[in-house]
């Protein structure tokens, strides 16, 4: 018998005060306390009198340590930080400057390099970057500042009076897998906030009951998402050079699916270089046997990108989705008590497939209007709706502005959606109407029973694509194989985060309609069909909530939505050292 | 009761590692967190203190990163903190690391030291011991259970195969603790915020120079293993196969 995770109820728990608490350091929270502290410690030299405190300022970080949950490529476009912090060239853990790029169209063998790069792909200015370094520097600013980060603590529920978010309550500690208190439980804090931020990154657990609750997202398109599942690898030096970008479109997805693969040319080691390679494959694909984590096992085997690999070794693997429905899919930003960054609000440009710089400045924007409700003491809708304005009326609406439709472009398939692409290149990103409809990915997916009898003919995934993958284990990998570089790691006795709303469903509907698609989507092997003769179908629902690498695919892509993840208990995930 | 825990920054368990260019050691860039058995270590003294009064006092060696270990054990409860810091003491054997420690406490008056059983890094388990031994006390290793007694303390060690072993001795002693002996608590909210107030001594490597010398230990060569592992199937009827196997064992593989 499953047990989820939810909050213990009938405990007392400590109360904490707070002025502002962010959920979720990375680089938008992280950016946000950082700014706060800026502005807090210049107003205090201003008004010697009148002195804000940075005591009751706090960041929580499920993470065991500072960086460690966060995976991107990653490319970084300094736009942002050079706002931030002027001088960051200094000091900012930067890998390489890029300095050559190339977009190859990939068929089964061979490819085709696009004469020239799109203009939103021309990376030059930009850095090559582990973010997981970059926000565990950005962290040890902001400690240097006095603002405390909460590591190993996650943001459980919000907590409401009537329309107003008052605070946030953390993770129960110490229960067990039955949901029994342990001997050294410990209750999760309400930390009673005059400014609630949420920055948890994509498809946030906090920002989804937010939007929920008030039904935030009514007049927005539904958020789409693609999974982006990664891997290091050591190379010998000379293959690719630190900076030089590669992004392929097609192979192995059809073009009926959105995706594509990048490869950036990270630092060298001594006789090795490092090379960040990982494929995107949009959450909105219609066959449900699809596997991300084998999309990027199968693109390895390319012989353009298995010659370059060759003789390397794999060092890490992670997995994490992103919101990419662009503008007209992010809810309202800010509200009674709350506000919303980063990939949270869904600040992502999918044509660049960047948002680490919206992120940051979306977090610095929040501080602005977070200090302005501190200094008069006034946090409700009316005063921090000014964030809304702020992103409204900075370069981050500009930027998303002219790919406002880009994403929905790709609903009808690849080549549709490059012909979009090319018209609102020249509309400025109007293409055939100003608002282009979008679909939840989950609706897309088809029952088994609806997919075409001949699926090569009909572009849907041909057969290299299905099933669980072996790999040879040196230049393809099982997803167990995989999973051990992703270093995750949970208390193993505590309830099931993966909160399955209706198991009966995966056991008698599920797995008939469409095979079970949990156990495909999942790049971390926790959703098992074990066999069971007591179920109609022979198959029972099965986790692991260990392997978890939080990259929240579950939640987005279950064609049921009946798949709710929540914060497990905090300091497990995955360890995204040097990612 | 007066009790100094010894901890040290130890490469995450599950951390890939990769060697050093002399193959003397691994290379930096790996995560770390606390020595396991000094976590059992710390919650030991901790629960002592709730039990008999007193203090605890944490201490470390170890560059500027392995403050965190004595962060987290404020956070927990610990009273003040002694990091002796320098990325010089990484590379300390178990008895110079253990003359550093004596040197950098020798104006303070500790009842009890609890070191963990061994780190999981070097696995010496030596440091406890040979502390006790510059500092003139009696130790005990491998501790599961400590009770206050009239005269000092009982303590459980733990022998092989099952055994127990119960032993009195007088105050001050050095223990170094089991994993296990004890539940681990979590960190507070409350807890890890007041730590940032607490006092943490920082100690140089010039501070206890003098009393230190050279490595009487020194890793040679590291490697990762081979793996050598074969399967042999052994064929025949099953009386056949059993006086093979019986013949592997006792004359190939020496175990019967």
């Amino acid at each position: 018998m499953l047990v989820f995770r939810k909050p213990i109820e009938g405990v007392e728990r400590p109360q904490m005060p707070a002025d502002v608490v962010i959920v979720g350091g990375g680089p938008a929270g992280m950016a946000c306390a950082l700014r706060l502290a800026q502005l807090i410690d210049g107003h205090n030299v201003a008004h010697p009198d009148a002195q804000l405190s940075k005591e009751n300022i706090y960041v929580l970080e499920k993470a065991r340590e500072i960086g460690q949950h966060c995976l991107s490529g990653a490319l970084l476009d300094p736009r942002a930080i050079a706002e931030l912090l002027p001088d960051f060239k200094k000091e900012a853990p930067l890998d390489a400057e890029v300095t050559k790029e190339a977009v190859y169209f990939l068929t089964e063998k061979g490819k085709f390099k696009f004469p020239i790069t799109p203009p939103f792909l021309r990376d030059h200015g930009n850095y090559v970057i582990s973010l997981n370094r970059f926000v565990k520097w950005l962290g040890s600013k902001v400690e240097e500042t006095g603002i405390t980060i909460f590591t190993g603590f996650a943001g459980s529920e919000l907590l409401f009076e009537g329309d107003r978010v008052t605070g946030v309550q953390t993770d129960d500690k110490g229960v067990d897998k039955e949901g029994h208190q342990k001997s050294n439980f410990e209750p999760g804090y309400d930390l009673q906030a005059k400014v609630v931020i949420l920055a948890e990154g994509t498809r946030g657990s906090l920002t989804k009951q937010l939007i929920e609750k008030f039904n935030l997202a009514k007049n927005a398109n539904p958020q789409t998402y693609g999974v982006g599942v990664k891997e290091l690898w050591e190379l010998p030096a000379g293959r690719i050079a630190p900076g030089e970008v590669i992004y392929t479109m097609g192979w192995p997805l059809t073009t009926h699916e959105y995706g594509g693969a990048w490869i950036y040319g990270s630092k060298g080691e001594g006789a090795t270089s490092i090379v960040s390679l990982g494929f995107v494959t949009g959450l909105d694909y219609a066959d449900p046997r699809l596997d991300p984590q084998r999309v990027l096992q199968e693109f390895k085997r390319h012989p353009f990108v298995a010659r370059l690999l060759e003789g390397g070794k794999m060092i890490r693997y992670g997995a994490k989705s992103m919101p990419y429905g662009g503008w007209w899919a992010i809810p309202p930003v800010a509200g009674n008590g709350w506000m919303i960054l980063g990939d949270s609000a869904g600040f992502l440009n999918s044509a660049r497939l960047k948002g680490i710089h919206l992120a940051i400045k979306s977090g610095v924007l929040a501080a602005e209007t977070a200090f302005e409700a501190l200094t008069k003491d006034d946090s409700s809708a009316a005063t921090l709706s000014e964030f809304q304005k702020k992103v409204e009326s900075s370069w981050i609406k500009e930027e998303l502005w002219k790919v406002r439709n880009l994403h929905q472009g790709f609903e009808r398939g690849m080549f549709a959606g490059m012909f979009n692409t090319g018209l609102q290149m020249i509309t400025g990103g109007r293409g055939l109407k100003n608002r282009y409809p979008g679909h939840a990915g989950y609706d897309r997916m088809r029952k088994l029973a609806e997919l075409p009898a001949n699926p090569t003919a009909d572009g849907y995934p041909e057969a290299h694509l299905l099933g669980p993958y072996k790999g040879d284990g040196k230049l393809t990998f099982d997803k167990l194989t995989d999973l051990y570089h992703s270093g995750t790691k949970h208390e193993e006795d505590q309830p099931a985060h993966l909160v399955i709303h209706d198991t009966n469903n995966c056991n008698t509907r599920c797995v008939r309609e469409y095979g079970s698609p949990c156990q495909n989507f999942c790049p971390a092997n926790v959703y098992e069909m074990v066999d069971d003769t007591t179920q109609p179908n022979g198959k029972r629902i099965s986790l692991n909530p260990s392997n978890c690498v939080h990259c929240k695919t579950c939640d987005i892509a279950d064609p049921y939505q009946i798949i709710n993840w929540v914060p497990p208990e905090g300091g497990g995930g995955p360890n995204y050292d040097g990612m | 009761m007066k009790i100094l825990v010894c901890m040290k920054q130890v490469p995450q368990k599950d951390a890939p590692l990769k060697l050093n260019e002399s193959g003397t050691w691994i290379r930096e860039d790996v995560s770390y967190e606390v020595n396991e058995p000094d976590a059992y270590a710390l919650e030991e003294a901790l629960r002592q203190r709730e039990k008999h009064k007193g203090e605890v006092v944490v201490i470390t060696s170890g560059p500027a990163r392995a403050q965190q270990v004595l962060r987290e054990a404020l956070a927990k409860g610990a009273d003040r903190a002694i990091h002796l810091e320098d990325d010089k003491f990484v590379g300390l054997d178990a008895f110079n690391t253990a003359k550093a420690f004596a040197t950098a406490i020798k104006e303070e008056q500790f009842d009890l030291i609890f070191t963990g059983l061994q780190s999981d890094d070097y696995g010496y388990a030596q440091t406890g011991v040979i502390l006790a031994e510059l500092l003139g006390w009696p130790h005990a290793t491998i501790i599961m259970q400590i009770e206050k007694t009239d005269a000092g303390i009982r303590v459980k060690r733990e022998l092989e195969a099952g055994y127990f072993q119960f032993v009195d001795m007088p105050l001050p002693a050095v223990l170094t603790i089991q994993s296990g002996i004890n539940k681990l608590r979590y960190a507070t909210l409350i807890g890890i915020k007041q730590a940032k107030n607490k006092p943490l001594r920082k100690v140089t490597l010039a501070e206890v120079q003098s009393a230190i010398g050279g490595n009487l230990q020194k890793i040679e060569k590291l490697y990762v293993p081979q793996k050598t592992k074969k399967t042999e199937h052994i064929d025949g009827p099953p009386a056949e196969i059993a006086k093979k196997l019986v013949d592997k064992l006792r004359n190939e593989l020496r175990v019967l």
